[in-house]
């Protein structure tokens, strides 16, 4: 027997306004770089990205090893510096935003459009990438992934960068 | 098994330390009455006595079983700082507080 019927999860999410009024949760979940190099790792197979490594920092800031195989160029390295910027709240901010502070210039245009090609093939509609910043558009992946009645308890969704880990702060709340 | 829950489950949890819960879950009476009827309905319809499984011919080849996660082992690292029930008109309300210990 499930622990969670499926109807009852359905009807939760069908109208969570209503089915969890009076919610206000506080969620800390902090994603140390082993498992967040263990969810890159789990990344769709068959594309160009050979290797793809994070290492946060303790300065708000996060280095990604990308190892591409881009045509004409061969095999592309890069390591990027990204900052995480302002936190997501509904409806008026819904990109969770990381500003790209170093490793990507206007030469690298191949490489960004080897990336923007997997990303539109690979993702989810919502990911946008350029030569200064990576956004997710968090209103448009929640519905991607079946959540979009939540998207109105999103109050706050922020991340930083602690040394060896990101911090992932959501505030969930329905009134 | 997805490859992240397997890391998770090979170093028990560690990778989770830190993440925590707080606030207010609320669930209206609809929501509960409704998982009382699922409840209700779940044991009137589940079978008495499943049929046995027929024997499976003799195969010497070594089957790896899929571990199954369990959740004994992530919450044995739970610590639940607060947890109170109370009721108001027309809901249920749980106030927490808990957090993965290192």
């Amino acid at each position: 027997m499930s622990a969670f019927p499926a109807n009852l999860v359905a009807a939760a999410l069908d109208n969570p306004s209503a089915a969890l009024a009076g919610t206000d949760l506080r969620i800390t979940l902090p994603l140390t770089r082993a498992l967040l190099n263990e969810l890159l790792a789990a990344r769709p197979a068959n594309t160009p990205v050979r290797e793809l490594l994070i290492d946060p920092n303790a300065r708000n800031c996060f280095r990604v090893f990308v190892k591409a195989q881009a045509p004409v160029l061969g095999t592309v390295s890069r390591q990027i510096l990204f900052a995480p910027g302002l936190p997501v709240s509904f409806p008026d901010q819904p990109w969770l935003r990381f500003d790209i502070k170093d490793g990507l210039g206007f030469l690298d245009r191949s490489l960004i459009s080897l990336l923007q090609g997997m990303i539109e093939s690979k993702l989810p509609k919502g990911v946008e990438l350029t030569s200064n910043y990576l956004r997710l558009h968090v209103p448009a992946l929640m519905t991607d992934l079946g959540y979009q009645q939540l998207v109105p308890l999103v109050q706050l969704l922020s991340v930083k960068s602690e040394a060896n880990r990101l911090i992932l702060d959501l505030h969930l709340k329905a009134e | 098994m997805h490859p992240v829950l397997q890391h998770l489950m090979n170093t028990d949890f560690a990778d989770l330390e830190g993440s925590r819960v707080e606030g207010t879950f609320a669930v209206s009476d609809d929501l509960v009455n409704l998982g009382l009827h699922e409840l209700i309905a779940q044991l009137v319809t589940a079978p008495a006595s499943a049929p046995a499984a027929a024997p499976a011919p003799y195969d010497s080849t070594p089957t790896e079983k899929t571990a199954a996660p369990d959740p004994k082992a992530l919450l044995r690292r739970v610590d639940v700082e607060k947890l109170q029930y109370r009721t108001e008109a027309g809901r249920t309300i749980l106030e927490m507080a808990c957090a993965i210990k290192k």
